[in-house]
């Protein structure tokens, strides 16, 4: 092979990599502000797809705009999802363990519903761009993955500066590291933790819009993307935001490299494979997070 | 003391129970009685899942990889190593319960919402390897035939047969299982559910007890699986996919939780929904999803949390009209 | 019985519990006091094997215990109660008593399975001590309630026989009378006696003064983690430390 073909491949990984690594970074700031697992991450992705989808394929709203609009639908479910739901029962004083399994549930409903919605049947996103190549250093790329990465990373700069330097990203970190010295401070703790709900699902959303022209969009889109997103957080480190983005593209280079050099049969069975080994062997991940051992 | 009293009218009640199962076949149709065969799989299979849940607390989402192991192991060890149907049944479920506790040993230490993506995964793994096995030993996509199960020469190859067969599995299953929850190791797991720290503090070992329920939980499901082989004589990969997991859980979860009669319950009234709902196939985990957030809302204690406290509100409201006379 | 050496617990940069050495006398009440934040319950999960200690030892019996899991240390004979009561609440108030005695039935998994002759006769026994244990701290009435159900005071002592059930040498309460009325105090002076001449040493933490300085044969004092004053109780109460710590602190 040669440097072309691990050019393109690099490029690929790099594309679906960023994409678990902004699931990964949602799974973060939930497991941050609440201390708990939402299973809904990945069916906000594929929402995301076919809301995206919707606005720029049917609704014909040029592609930043739709992007935008999904976000900020995605975001208002997430807020939605904590305050209506989670919120309510942690209020209810029910266990952690119903509180997940609420996740689950409505992770399935998200993921059926959309197909009652949109049909079974997988759609095309068409393509953003109206060139299906750019040659960069001699690699043919297509100008959607390059887009993946460039705004999944864009959004972690993003992300990075909101959480250090805004008012209220110190706020949301405070909250999170100690929830009732915050709230002595004046912390609407319960502010920061919706919009840290809404923020991870206005993430996953924003990868459903950036994956859909590449794989395609059907129900199920997400649910696998979730899991993988999974693996990316805990082989960074759970609930470190860094740790997310480092998961989800290592994650997003070992599979892509072995699934072509090795064989593709396994593709999935590698990232499930990873995410078990890191569980079980080093649960504190690359970054050294604390979070998942008992 | 207590139960004493009641003795007699449970005995009465559990005879009448017995002579209606029994008789159950001679005025069923063989559909029906296909059903109820799956409704037996399936007590057994939730029963296990309620070891891990119900009792020690802990989320599983990768059940159907037992099923699995449980099915294609029975069905394997008969075809390639020509042991009898019965007795793979029994080494394909004490299998399972091996890899269980090899999943569950790591596991253990992990904070439950965890053991639920970690047990997902392990699902997915075996979904992939089941369907794409090396030397297609497992009939990959095309899927897997077997044989009907071979009691010392005695084929239960009609539903009825099968049936009664059913019934006594699931007797001596829900039997173990009482038995279990009703001694040391059961207040353990209860205990683990209730509170680990204070479990801990009380000389239990938590990771062990951890590790016993889930892999008798395998054992249970498996078992399950390999019954399901020997019924319909045919398998592929699409039993095997997450959604059964979640049919388990469903099952156990609307049944009612951490009790005997719940995963009886339960998996009577999912299949049943199932059956009704044919049509709507495509959408049962939505139906799943809505089924367990009700649960999760509304009804902690399932089905059978919710019968028994009608139970009690009738019993209340007879013994203040008993006090009043 | 017990002894600590020069026990240091760090969180962070944050030093909890720093060089605490003490000595628990057999059949003895020892107290252990101090202001609020002086690294009591943290001195206890030390002993009781929640938190490894960063430097120091414990020795329970002549072996050392620290590293070792809370499990194999209630095994050894060292039973514990919890600041916040930490009871099995769906559970009912016989088989919370019956967890406690986990450490001393044999019966295991096939055994439990099978159901066993062997493990039948002790669940018999089992259950019969249980009601002994009941009776002893008179929740004997309210056996198969759930624990969740019990009045703030019962679930205190239900915690206590909880503990005993496992058939200790030393058990620790933590704040044993927190939230009870005198009455209720005054009867867990006596069960405290009762408990000591079953042969068990306690070593408590608990804010009440007039119990502590009642019942407690020895008494240590601990702030900002560190060890201030031991003796006798007259001794502690008038030493000019104790009463500064006390008197200057906001808290008590």
């Amino acid at each position: 092979m040669n440097m072309s073909v691990y050019g393109m491949l690099l490029v690929s990984s790099l594309a679906i990599g960023s994409i678990y690594g902004l699931i990964a970074l949602g799974y973060a700031l939930i497991y941050k502000s609440s201390g708990l697992l939402s299973f809904t991450q990945g069916d906000i992705l594929t929402l995301g797809a076919y809301l995206g989808l919707t606005f720029y394929s049917i609704l014909k709203i040029p592609f930043v705009i739709s992007l935008i609009l999904t976000m900020a639908c995605a975001f208002a479910l997430g807020i939605l999802l904590e305050k209506g739901v989670i919120r309510k029962l942690l209020n209810k004083n029910v266990g952690a363990i119903y509180v997940v399994l609420a996740t689950i549930a409505i992770s399935y409903i998200i993921q059926n519903g959309s197909q009652l919605v949109w049909g079974t049947i997988q759609l095309n996103f068409p393509s953003v761009f109206s060139v299906s190549n750019v040659n960069i250093f001699g690699v043919n790329v297509r100008p959607e993955a390059l887009m993946c990465f460039i705004v999944s990373i864009a959004l972690m700069i993003v992300l990075h500066f909101f959480m250090t330097k805004t008012r209220f990203g110190t706020s949301m970190r405070a909250a999170s590291m100690d929830s009732m010295a915050a709230e002595s401070l004046g912390i609407d703790v319960s502010l920061t933790t919706g919009v840290s709900w809404g923020l991870s699902a206005g993430l996953a959303a924003i990868a459903g819009m950036l994956i859909g022209p590449i794989y395609g969009v059907y129900s199920t889109l997400g649910s696998t993307i979730g899991r993988k997103g999974f693996s990316g957080a805990v082989i960074g480190g759970y609930g470190n935001m860094y740790g997310a983005m480092v998961g989800g593209l290592i994650l997003g280079i070992v599979e892509t490299f072995s699934a072509s050099l090795i064989s593709s049969t396994y593709r999935n069975l590698i990232a499930y494979a990873l995410l078990l080994i890191f569980m079980f062997i080093k649960p504190t991940g690359l970054f050294n997070e604390r979070a998942i051992q008992d | 003391m207590k139960s004493k009293t009641l003795d007699s009218k449970k005995l009465i009640a559990l005879i009448v129970g017995a002579v209606v199962l029994l008789a159950l076949p001679l005025v069923l149709p063989n559909y029906a009685l296909l059903i109820l065969s799956f409704w037996e799989i399936y007590i057994i299979a939730v029963s296990g899942l309620d070891l891990v849940f119900g009792y020690c607390g802990q989320i599983s989402l990768g059940h159907a990889a037992f099923y699995a192991i449980g099915a294609y192991g029975s069905g394997m060890l008969h075809e390639y190593l020509g042991i009898p149907v019965f007795f793979t049944m029994i080494i394909a479920a004490f299998i399972s319960a091996g890899v269980g506790a090899l999943i569950a040993y790591p596991s253990s230490k992990l904070v439950f919402h965890f053991l639920s993506l970690a047990s997902q995964a392990f699902g997915e793994i075996v979904y992939l390897l089941v369907s794409h096995s090396p030397g297609k030993i497992t009939g990959n996509y095309q899927g897997f035939f077997s044989d009907y199960i071979n009691l010392f020469g005695f084929e239960l190859d009609t539903y009825t047969s099968f049936y009664y067969f059913g019934l006594v599995c699931v007797l001596v299953f829900l039997v173990i299982k009482t038995f279990m929850v009703k001694s040391k190791t059961g207040r353990a797991f209860t205990a683990i559910r209730e509170n680990s720290h204070a479990a801990d503090g009380m000389g239990i070992n938590v990771r062990k007890y951890k590790v016993i329920a889930f892999t008798v939980s395998a054992f249970y499901t498996a078992y399950a699986g390999a019954m399901y082989l020997h019924l319909t004589k045919f398998i592929n990969p699409d039993t095997f996919v997450l959604k059964q997991s979640v049919m388990f859980l469903t099952m156990l979860l609307f049944g009612g939780s951490g009790c005997l009669l719940g995963p009886v319950l339960g998996s009577f009234v999912v299949l049943l929904v199932n059956e009704v709902l044919r049509a709507l196939q495509d959408y049962q985990m939505f139906v799943y999803g809505v089924l367990l957030l009700i649960v999760v809302v509304a009804m902690p204690g399932g089905l059978y949390g919710e019968v028994m406290r009608l139970v009690n509100f009738i019993k209340g409201k007879a013994t203040k009209k008993a006090e009043v006379k | 019985m017990l002894k600590t050496e020069g026990v240091t617990i760090k969180f962070g940069g944050l030093t909890a519990v720093n060089n605490v050495s003490v000595h628990i006398q057999k059949n003895k009440i020892t107290g252990l006091i101090g202001p609020n934040g002086a690294g009591k319950t943290t001195f206890f999960n030390c002993i009781s094997g929640v938190y490894v200690p960063n430097s120091g030892h414990v020795i329970f019996d002549g072996q050392n215990i620290e590293g070792k899991r809370g499990w194999q240390i209630n095994k050894l004979g060292i039973a514990r109660t919890y600041q916040v009561i930490n009871l099995f609440w769906k559970m009912t108030v016989l088989e919370n008593v019956m967890v406690g005695m986990h450490s001393r039935l044999k019966s295991g998994f096939w055994s439990d399975i099978f159901r066993t002759p062997a493990q039948r006769a002790e669940e018999r026994r089992a259950i019969e001590k249980a009601y002994e244990w009941l009776d002893f701290v008179g929740l004997k009435d309210n056996a198969n309630d759930p624990a969740g159900s019990l009045p703030y005071g019962g679930q205190r002592r239900l915690e206590i026989v909880r503990g005993l059930a496992s058939d200790p040498k030393l058990l620790l309460l933590d704040e044993p009378a927190a939230g009870m009325n005198t009455k209720e105090k005054g009867e867990l002076d006596v069960v405290l006696h009762q408990i000591l001449e079953k042969g068990v040493t306690i070593l408590m933490i608990e804010h009440d003064m007039k119990l502590v300085m009642g019942v407690c044969d020895y008494i240590y004092v601990l702030e900002h983690g560190q060890l201030l004053s031991e003796g006798l109780p007259e001794v502690v109460q008038n030493d000019p430390e104790v009463i500064k710590a006390y008197l200057g602190g906001d808290d008590e």
